[in-house]
């Protein structure tokens, strides 16, 4: 329709060049570096195929890199990491629930409308067991606790609903969650309305373990973060990597910006300059780096006038 | 639906290197969003008025693609596949479940610079005025058509339905659109109108 085609605000081309290539390139970069598990709990090591499940998706597990030691615990913390057992069921199907009942992993309260509320009781179980205790009640619903920075646990970080009959309301708990060392309380969850169809995913934050990689990160600089309260402006590398050996704070990459290359570096000269940070692990960020102190700018394509922004 | 021009754009070369031929998930991530980056970026931006939420949208397409990547099925259909997460990634964000991505920063402030609101003549806000008034399935019907150029097939993977319903539907929202069309004031009376509705966006 000639219309409609003439409102068009941009084309492909024209939105991917209002971005840097650096940054379209970092992105991709980024996002194969994240660990990706397997629905049982195992793990792959890089480089094997996963095979295809025909319900459940075949994911593997990436190690960062070959020799990098807070991989090799990931693994070893995988390896010892001990699932909850399943829970079976003694009831009779066609038996009513009661208003509440509390199962392994999490517990189930009818809401006055027909529909169900759910919260985490052990945020550490496998999910395959939250999965188990969802397809008891015939919910499609997939819930996983990942390992996330300090200002996101307790929070969303991931959900998807394809279906189109009505929606998850996610339960979150942020300050209230905490699970690596002393406890494991994460009372996050969902409310089911009635009418509810699936399939759904819902991805919560919780405290990551020793050795865990951040599945997804706030701002290095936020506060409960590993950087709160530093200024990184001008600095360089050497600077910044001190300040940070001060909070006891490692680099576990710096990604390398502007034209001199990109991907992830374990080494980068001192004097170089530091523009930006990630976190990246408990202890442990990424830097954003490179050879000036400005980062390059955007350039105008020669001829345009930069409209002036109305409201 | 989006409100950008033409704006600022960033010059230099790809530094998207065409992978080396080989199994790996990171090959063939990286295989795909060479070839599908564009496209997604495009149907993103056309549809967000923020910034911000089209660089969460965007990265949240794609991890979503990097984790699910055996359920991607081989170009062409990619492109239509990730047009689908990133419809209802973009539904998320307009019913209030918005997550910033610290993924998203660096792709967040580009587009924060760029940015700009589109510029449209009488004619074009006449036209533009009239598709504002359509129910959001109609005018993501008409989209994906005029925009993304897809056929009524194409359309019906995207929204996963059937060809038919795409070609029922796609029928009342043209008739209406038409009948939108008409009912908006004649140009001449309508360039201040215009500028006040720009304003309010």
């Amino acid at each position: 329709m000639n219309e409609i085609t003439r409102i068009s605000p941009v084309t492909d081309d024209e939105a991917t060049r209002m971005a840097r290539p650096q940054t379209l390139a970092d992105l991709a970069n980024q996002i194969t570096a994240m660990p990706v598990e397997t629905p049982s709990g195992g793990y792959r090591l890089a480089g094997q195929r996963a095979g295809r499940s025909h319900k459940r998706r075949a994911l593997l597990v990436v190690p960062l890199v070959a020799g990098l030691s807070a991989a090799a615990a990931f693994v070893a913390v995988a390896g010892n990491f001990t699932s909850a057992p399943h829970v079976t069921s003694n009831r009779a199907s066609g038996q009513a629930l009661p208003a509440t009942q509390t199962a392994q992993a999490l517990a189930f309260t009818t809401s006055p409308g027909g529909g169900l509320t759910v919260i985490v009781r052990d945020p550490l179980a496998d999910p395959a067991v939250f999965r188990a205790e969802f397809a008891r009640r015939h919910l499609d619903i997939t819930l996983q606790m990942r390992p996330v920075s300090p200002s996101l646990v307790g929070s969303v970080f991931y959900m998807d609903e394809p279906g189109n009959g009505p929606h998850l309301v996610p339960i979150t708990a942020k300050g209230a969650c905490d699970t690596p060392g002393g406890g494991d309380v994460c009372p996050v969850g969902v409310q089911i309305p009635a009418g509810f169809r699936g399939p759904a995913e819902i991805d919560f934050g919780r405290a990551a373990r020793p050795g865990e990689q951040y599945v997804s990160t706030g701002s290095a600089f936020a506060p409960g973060e590993a950087m709160y309260g530093m200024s990184i402006r001008g600095e360089t590398v050497t600077e910044v990597v001190g300040q940070l050996r001060d909070r006891h704070v490692s680099v576990a990459y710096f990604n390398v910006q502007g034209s001199t290359g990109n991907g992830l570096v374990h080494s980068v000269p001192g004097g170089w300059y530091v523009y930006d940070a990630d976190p990246w692990a408990p202890g442990q960020v990424m830097l954003f780096v490179g050879p000036t102190e400005q980062q390059p700018a955007p350039t105008p394509p020669p001829g345009n006038p930069v409209p002036t922004p109305t409201s | 639906m989006c409100m950008v021009s033409k704006g600022e754009t960033w010059k230099g070369e790809s530094v998207l290197s065409p992978p080396v031929a080989s199994d790996s998930r990171q090959d063939r991530f990286q295989a795909m969003y060479q070839a599908c980056h564009a496209a997604v970026l495009g149907y993103v931006v056309r549809r967000t008025a923020s910034p911000e939420d089209a660089a969460d949208v965007i990265a949240e397409t794609f991890l979503t693609c990097w984790r699910r990547l055996e359920e991607v099925p081989s170009s062409p259909e990619a492109r239509l596949w990730l047009f689908g997460v990133a419809r209802r990634t973009l539904a998320n964000h307009h019913r209030g479940e918005r997550r910033r991505l610290a993924l998203a920063d660096r792709l967040r402030d580009d587009l924060a610079i760029t940015y700009r609101p589109p510029q449209h003549t009488a004619e074009e806000s006449r036209i533009v005025a009239a598709f504002r008034r359509l129910p959001a399935d109609q005018r993501e019907l008409l989209a994906l058509n005029a925009w993304e150029g897809l056929d009524y097939g194409q359309i019906a993977v995207v929204l996963g339905c059937s060809r038919n319903t795409v070609r029922v539907r796609m029928f009342r929202a043209r008739k209406r659109m038409a009948s939108e069309l008409a009912s908006v004031p004649a140009p001449a009376l309508w360039g201040s109108l215009a500028r006040t509705e720009m304003a309010h966006e």
